[in-house]
């Protein structure tokens, strides 16, 4: 199937709506409509940070919900393998590059918009396919015994300077890396963003394997520096609490500081529509949210949610965005170039 | 009778690589255009030297530790005999993870040979890295069928040469080797075969092989990805067939082996060789376990700041009663299922048998993910099975399919030891052939059969991408949940339930293939 990438402009956040704050919430089904019911989801995030929402659901529905865990790409593998006999009605994902997969290959179907306009239209699939559920920010994990801050980058693009030889750790086979080179590609065109990868790549930037691999070598000091999701550092320190490491968020709405969304779907052959958008409406209640915010260290998409504990409102972090659809559909090219770039070790 | 069930089986261990020919089809993969392109030459020989380089190491170091377990006087044998399948049971993702953080700046390692003056350590990544931790965890594929060959071999050759004489190293090298050569080459080619569809640690340490490239396209270019992994699956087969016209069958042994533990006298080196042994487990064991109980201590130790606990026990016992069970009844499977393969191949060198130890071995070589898929494929295009489909038996008819390769070697062993003067004595005696079979070829069988039944019981127990796809939901075993807590980054519930899993396959391993093999002998 030939796509043709769509470059949409950088779209600026607006100030996200606060006079939303504790306003009634009207997506979350009613009590008991859905007794008797069983949504079966496969998620890509994990037990720990979604379940409780789910049982959640189960309770104010009445619904039963059977879910399989898995990492995201070998979900939506399955569920593309399974074809018109897979017993998922629902799919989330911690990227958009596997929804995206999945809508490419036409095996989601579109939601109604009372479902879709719970978040702003950045945030999810032009074709209603997927609707993005929480965000993580993309940031610069850094050893603060090894780097002052006066030493930290103001740009993403900065770091191809030689200043910075071997000093950054990148994960090219991670799926929020990609999708961020994705991004850059939307934002800068191809060229410079190889020119970038190759600029990494000549700096000798040493791989990891993901994320939470990279948190990890910067906090014992292997290498100073990381493109990382903003979380992990959190959930480490959270094991411990005394590790000599740091979030740097680029500033001034740099493009290195982008959200990456994880999304949801409901999957073409269902058996139950209704009940699979119930639980994704559900996911984007205000208090299922809230949830996410805090259990998650994630962002809510939802407007008029209070940010993580200990992290900034979204709109202060990151003033860029890109149009997700972008990052859906853009992974092919995105892993020509990485490939080309020659970063990978 | 014996060629039906032959190629029945051949068939349906076909099953993976068959799919992976459709894909290809249907994705109009050009193959010789992915075979012959510069993206795929590095990462082949990549995995083509790692296996080799994995394999040879792991086949001396397998080799080497069940001679000295089973037959020398070292000291503290009946602790070795536990502990030397052991490794096998580290799923790569955590092993690799464990030695990683281990041997890291900073880590664990570096903290307790500081005082000894010991600089830095050399950093664990890359072909050396890959090497490194690979034979580490895959040398038990050669010590179990070598270990469950010398228990079974008359001891009277190696008795004579040490009268005559000859030093400990050179009986090895001149009487056991020689009669264990069919069980070394099998247990090497299992290290092959799992080397180059590991994805776990190459990913980890960084070393560019074709699982990385068969996982990097999954998505975006399935054309390319399902190409790489045929080829993967051609070059299983090219190995198989290679080893198969390479090694002799070794003869089979004159007797059983009534004489009990023979025991070399190690003399003077007995103290050196215990300590090597025990400093080679130091690595291979005590190491990465190390490094799980400080996830775990370190964990427990500083206070979660979501108020929640730092590790969950509730559903633990759940899941090691769901991996235990799982894998002893994949491992009964499949031993009994490749047993008319393993048959064919140590009585008759037929056709069938060997064009089905290809097909089961090379099932093997395919990385899990597409193994699973595979599976999930035939299943769902079949109207007969589709009621079953993420249910437990077929679960375990997966795992059968998936790790079938493990049992064909040991099993071929096990036949390859029944002496047939018995058979046709017993035969003009009167006895029919399954009085033969249960009275006389069962218990010669025994070892090597509890050998392959090991291997699959410790693959099993460690199994996650056919786990995750085929389960029921909710059916949760220790790899899964170990799985999970790395995902989260929550190494101390993965330290915790990766010790569980460490001593539940250690317990295991004792109870069904080193007690009972013993019983039997």
């Amino acid at each position: 199937m030939l796509k043709i990438m769509r470059v949409l402009p950088v779209l600026l956040v607006l100030t996200l709506a606060a006079a939303a704050c504790g306003g009634s919430d009207d997506s979350a089904p009613a009590t008991g409509t859905l007794e008797g019911k069983t949504v079966t989801v496969y998620s890509g995030r994990g037990e720990d940070l979604i379940a409780a929402v789910f049982e959640a659901f189960e309770t104010a529905t009445g619904a039963t919900v059977d879910v399989r865990y898995g990492g995201s790409d070998e979900m939506a593998l399955l569920i593309d393998t399974e074809g018109d006999r897979s017993p998922a009605d629902v799919f989330i994902s911690q990227s958009p590059g596997a929804v995206g997969f999945l809508d490419q290959n036409d095996r989601l179907t579109t939601m109604s918009d009372d479902v879709l306009q719970r978040v702003p239209d950045t945030y999810r699939a032009d074709d209603g396919t997927w609707v993005g559920l929480t965000g993580r920010v993309r940031v610069l994990v850094y050893n603060t015994d090894l780097v002052s801050v006066d030493e930290l980058p103001g740009s993403v693009l900065d770091l191809t300077d030689p200043a910075y030889a071997g000093k950054v750790g990148v994960a090219p086979s991670n799926g929020s890396f990609q999708d961020f080179v994705t991004a850059m590609r939307a934002d800068l065109g191809d060229d410079a963003t190889l020119e970038w990868l190759e600029g990494l790549a000549a700096n000798d930037s040493p791989n990891y394997a993901k994320n939470s691999a990279i948190v990890d070598a910067v906090s014992r000091g292997e290498v100073a520096m990381g493109l990382v999701n903003h979380y992990y550092l959190a959930e480490a320190l959270e094991e411990d609490p005394d590790l000599p490491a740091a979030n740097h968020v680029f500033p001034d709405g740099d493009l290195g500081s982008l959200l990456i969304v994880s999304a949801a779907g409901v999957v073409d052959s269902t058996d139950d529509r209704e009940a699979a958008e119930a639980l994704i409406a559900f996911l984007l209640s205000d208090d299922a949210q809230r949830m996410s915010a805090d259990a998650e260290y994630e962002y809510a998409l939802v407007p008029g949610i209070d940010p993580p504990a200990g992290l900034e409102p979204l709109e202060d972090l990151a003033a860029v965005q890109v149009d997700l659809d972008v990052l859906a559909d853009g992974l092919t090219g995105t892993l020509a170039l990485i490939e080309q770039s020659g970063i990978v070790e | 009778m014996l060629v039906v069930a032959a190629l029945v089986i051949g068939m349906v261990f076909a099953g993976p690589l068959a799919y992976v020919v459709i894909q290809n089809v249907r994705e109009g993969a050009d193959l010789a255009d992915i075979v012959w392109s510069e993206d795929t030459a590095g990462p082949l020989v990549r995995s083509l030297l790692l296996a080799s380089v994995v394999s040879l190491t792991s086949a001396l170091i397998g080799t080497v530790l069940a001679w000295t377990v089973v037959r020398t006087d070292i000291r503290g044998r009946s602790l070795w005999k536990v502990v030397a399948p052991l490794p096998l049971v580290f799923p790569s993702f955590v092993g690799a993870t464990a030695l990683i953080s281990g041997f890291a700046t900073g880590g664990l390692l570096e903290q307790l040979v500081e005082p000894l003056g010991v600089g830095s350590l050399p950093e664990l990544s890359g072909f050396r890295g890959a090497w490194f931790v690979l034979t580490l965890f895959t040398y038990p594929y050669v010590y179990l069928p070598v270990a469950a060959r010398l228990r079974h071999l008359p001891a009277a050759p190696e008795e004579s040469a040490r009268l005559l004489g000859r030093r400990p190293l050179q009986v090895f090298t001149s009487v056991v080797l020689p009669q264990s050569l069919t069980a070394i080459s099998a247990g090497a080619l299992l290290v092959f075969l799992y080397t180059i569809s590991d994805f776990g640690a190459v990913q980890l340490l960084r070393y560019d092989t074709l699982t990385r490239a068969i996982f990097a396209n999954q998505l975006a270019n399935r054309a390319t990805s399902f190409g790489l992994a045929l080829l993967l699956g051609i070059v299983a087969i090219v190995v198989v067939a290679g080893e198969r016209a390479l090694i002799r069958r070794d003869p089979p042994t004159s007797g059983r082996n009534r004489s009990r533990a023979l025991q070399i006298p190690l003399g003077p080196l007995r103290g050196p060789v215990t300590v090597a042994v025990g400093a080679f487990f130091l690595v291979a064991l005590v190491g990465p376990a190390a490094s799980l109980l400080h996830w775990l201590i370190r964990g427990l130790s500083s206070e979660r700041s979501r108020g929640a606990t730092a590790v969950d026990v509730d559903g633990l016992w759940s899941a090691v009663v769901n991996t235990v069970w799982v894998s002893i009844a994949a491992a009964v499977v499949t031993v009994a299922v490749v047993l008319p393969v393993a048959y064919l191949n140590a009585r008759y060198r037929s056709r069938t048998g060997t064009a089905a130890n290809a097909l089961v071995v090379s099932g093997f070589a395919l990385p899990g993910v597409v193994i699973g898929l595979a599976f999930v494929f035939w299943v769902l295009s079949t109207d007969l099975f589709v009621s079953f489909y993420q249910t437990l038996p077929l679960l375990v008819l997966a795992y059968v399919i998936h790790f079938g390769a493990q049992a064909t070697g040991a099993s071929g062993v096990a036949v390859g030891a029944i002496p047939p003067h018995l058979d046709d004595a017993a035969r003009t005696l009167g006895a029919g052939r399954l009085r033969r079979f249960t009275t006389i070829e069962l218990p010669i069988m025994a070892p090597g059969l509890g050998a392959a039944g090991g291997l699959v019981l410790l693959s099993v127990m460690k199994e996650l991408p056919a786990t995750l796809f085929l389960a029921p939901i909710g059916f949760d075993t220790l790899a899964t949940r170990i799985w999970s807590a790395m995902e989260t980054v929550s190494y101390a519930q993965a330290g915790l339930d990766s010790l569980v899993l460490l001593a539940v396959s250690g317990l295991l391993t004792w109870l069904l293939v080193i007690r009972a093999a013993e019983h039997l002998d």
